[in-house]
């Protein structure tokens, strides 16, 4: 996809656009606010712009106001070397679509990345989700796969939902443990592990095909078995 | 009522003034008793001189007459003679029995006692001269006088009690401003100090003093603070750099033995980094940053949220963990940091327990506060240093070699403080209890 990543710090700018590019993407560089906001508002278009909340002249957050009011809807993450509460509601209440707090994983960024580029757009409210022989249905709460009913508790199914609806896509332990549950901090304990391999049991066990899967050092994907 | 330094420092100089005021009645009254009595002795003493002088110029009828011209009115002196045998002559004393010298003796005439003050001299021809001095003066002086010293005494002491519980209501209000920007310094707000009123006092130079004190203290905290959080976030910088270096390698080593040391030296810095970031927070949250995105928030739910989140690693682990929170727990907070509090309670349970134990998280809610616990059913903390759990880096000796930060329960104390709540570690008998205690909303 296309990106454009303003960060005025240009060791890391070099090495994430890198990664971005090894990663199969199209990157351009803004190295400050001024040519962040002409790049971002002119004619091309983007899919992410990954904005630094701190640069030079205009800042992160100021960048990313001017850019909402003028009516610019394109999905934002912003990056922050402060990772505080008051920081995060400031970026969000601006328009960010994600936050991302310094240092990060490549592979966090790429997730990420790819669950804002591809989120549908809010007023299509789906009531069905399918995923090969895995199908959702939102209104009843209820899961089935291959025609047999999978029983879950109300946090699994809001765990295979975010699974369904980035299916294909790794998710990280981050993303996750922000959407389901809500908790921005790092456990130290192997808390989505535990939940996964839970649930893993009651979508994959007895359905010799696996449609969750562990991705090493990134997090976890579903997809329609090969 | 002793409790107040003022009011005791008020009662003990209202007893002794009051003492000291008896003692001085009561000398008063003893000297002025003496002079009195001393100068009767004179005049009884004169008036015999006079008395017997007449009579040797005059006889026995020079003595009759000036008897006679004595006879004076009550309170005057009185006068008798009698033979050197006790036979009644002449005059009003003539039949009182007495000792030559001076004595005292009761006089009854016209159905009245006195009380009287006894001159006897022997005069030559063998009659003897008796001189009285009614003492009734005397007494009703020294009635007077112990009247007046016990109204005095009475007066010192409703006037010292009365002053001493003014003064000690002034300076308790004073004492009490200086303990109330105390307790505000404890609560985290550094930025207060003492009101100074009536300048140039000892207790508004006190409190001049004190407020220097802590201009000072508040300097050095933030310069420590600025340094500690300078060194944390520089360090991060080329952290940060480190890890994108070592990832770079990462992804491009195809040799798996060689990516697999890669990826446990960037697991180290990862973790480098995460205790960088906490020792950030915990310095930000103590300078009280954080309470602008305070919002109502229910510890009853966070708790359920939390309890569920970590339910399924606890029974991986062989540990049973229960939640116990029957009504919503409202406080103002941070529900972000709330949830982080509790996870780490859960999670220093967790590591610090064998397998088979028990954890329960519970919220209590009462009308003015509500409380959150995690005790578990292990080893427990040794009551020396229960209190010490709490400080940034500290380990109990056994831990020492489990992993971990050792600031999971720092956090918690900062979390604690940003909320103005009370954290204590308690003996379970057996195991550990944290309880932390916030303040209902209203």
């Amino acid at each position: 996809m296309k990106l454009l990543l303003v960060e005025d710090d240009l060791q890391a700018a070099d090495y994430l656009g890198r990664a971005l590019s090894d990663a199969g993407h199209q990157v351009r560089h803004a190295p400050d606010g001024r040519e962040g906001l002409l790049l971002a508002g002119g004619g091309q278009a983007y899919d992410v712009i990954v904005l630094d909340r701190m640069l030079p002249g205009v800042d992160g957050v100021t960048l990313l106001r001017t850019l909402r009011s003028a009516g610019v809807a394109t999905p934002v993450i912003l990056l922050t070397a402060v990772d505080s509460v008051e920081d995060r509601v400031e970026g969000l209440e601006a328009g960010a679509d994600d936050y991302l707090a310094k240092p990060f994983a490549v592979a966090e960024l790429l997730a990420r990345l790819n669950a804002l580029a591809r989120r549908p757009p809010p007023r299509e409210a789906k009531t069905e989700l399918k995923v090969g022989d895995l199908h959702m249905d939102l209104l009843k709460r209820s899961v089935t796969r291959a025609g047999a009913r999978v029983d879950l508790q109300p946090r699994e199914f809001r765990l295979l939902e975010y699974l369904m609806r980035n299916a294909g896509r790794v998710v990280t332990r981050a993303m996750l443990l922000e959407a389901v549950w809500n908790f921005r901090f790092d456990p130290q304990t192997n808390i989505i592990e535990s939940h996964m391999s839970r649930l893993r049991g009651k979508v994959d066990r007895g359905h010799g095909a696996e449609m969750i899967r562990t991705v090493r050092y990134a997090g976890y994907i579903l997809s329609e078995p090969s | 009522m002793f409790g107040s330094i003022t009011l005791r420092l008020a009662a003990v100089y209202t007893a002794v003034f009051a003492l000291a005021v008896a003692a001085i009645g009561a000398g008063a009254i003893a000297a002025t008793h003496a002079a009195l009595v001393q100068q009767l002795d004179r005049r009884l003493s004169t008036e015999a001189d006079a008395i017997a002088a007449d009579y040797a110029e005059g006889g026995r009828q020079g003595l009759l007459d000036e008897l006679e011209e004595r006879r004076g009115a009550p309170g005057e002196l009185s006068f008798g003679v009698q033979t050197v045998a006790g036979a009644p002559v002449a005059g009003p004393l003539a039949r009182l029995n007495a000792p030559a010298g001076l004595s005292a003796a009761t006089l009854v005439a016209g159905g009245r006692r006195h009380e009287l003050r006894l001159l006897s001299r022997d005069l030559p021809g063998g009659y003897r001269l008796l001189a009285g001095g009614d003492t009734a003066i005397l007494k009703e002086l020294t009635r007077d006088m112990t009247a007046g010293f016990a109204l005095a005494f009475v007066a010192v002491i409703v006037v010292g009690a009365g002053g001493g519980l003014a003064f000690s209501r002034q300076v308790g209000e004073r004492l009490s401003a200086i303990s109330g920007t105390a307790e505000a310094i404890i609560d985290g707000d550094l930025s207060r100090r003492i009101p100074v009123v009536r300048a140039g006092d000892d207790l508004a130079r006190l409190a001049l003093t004190i407020n220097r004190m802590l201009d000072r203290i508040q300097a050095l905290m933030e310069s420590f603070r600025q340094v500690s959080s300078d060194v944390a976030h520089d360090l991060r910088t080329p952290l940060s750099r480190l890890r994108q270096k070592l990832e770079q390698v990462t992804l491009e080593t195809a040799d798996k033995e060689r990516r697999s040391h890669l990826e446990s030296a960037l697991e180290d810095v990862d973790a480098l980094l995460s205790l960088f970031a906490a020792v950030l927070r915990i310095a930000q949250m103590e300078a009280g940053a954080g309470r602008s995105v305070f919002r109502r928030a229910d510890l009853a739910e966070l708790a359920h949220t939390v309890f569920e989140a970590y339910r399924p690693s606890a029974e991986e682990l062989g540990k049973t963990l229960a939640l116990e929170a029957a009504a919503p727990g409202l406080v103002e907070g941070d529900p972000e940091l709330l949830v982080q509090l509790m996870a780490n309670l859960i999670e220093n349970a967790l590591a610090h327990t064998p397998p088979g134990a028990r954890i329960v998280l519970a919220v209590q809610t009462g009308a003015r506060a509500v409380s959150l616990s995690v005790r578990d059913d292990g080893p427990g903390v040794p009551s020396g240093e229960r209190g010490r759990i709490f400080d940034r880096f500290y380990r109990l000796e056994r831990s020492r070699s489990s992993p971990g930060s050792g600031l999971g329960l720092a956090l918690v104390a900062a979390i604690g403080q940003l909320h103005r709540a009370q954290v204590q570690a308690i003996d379970a008998r057996p195991g550990l209890e944290v309880r932390v205690t916030l303040p209902a909303a209203v």
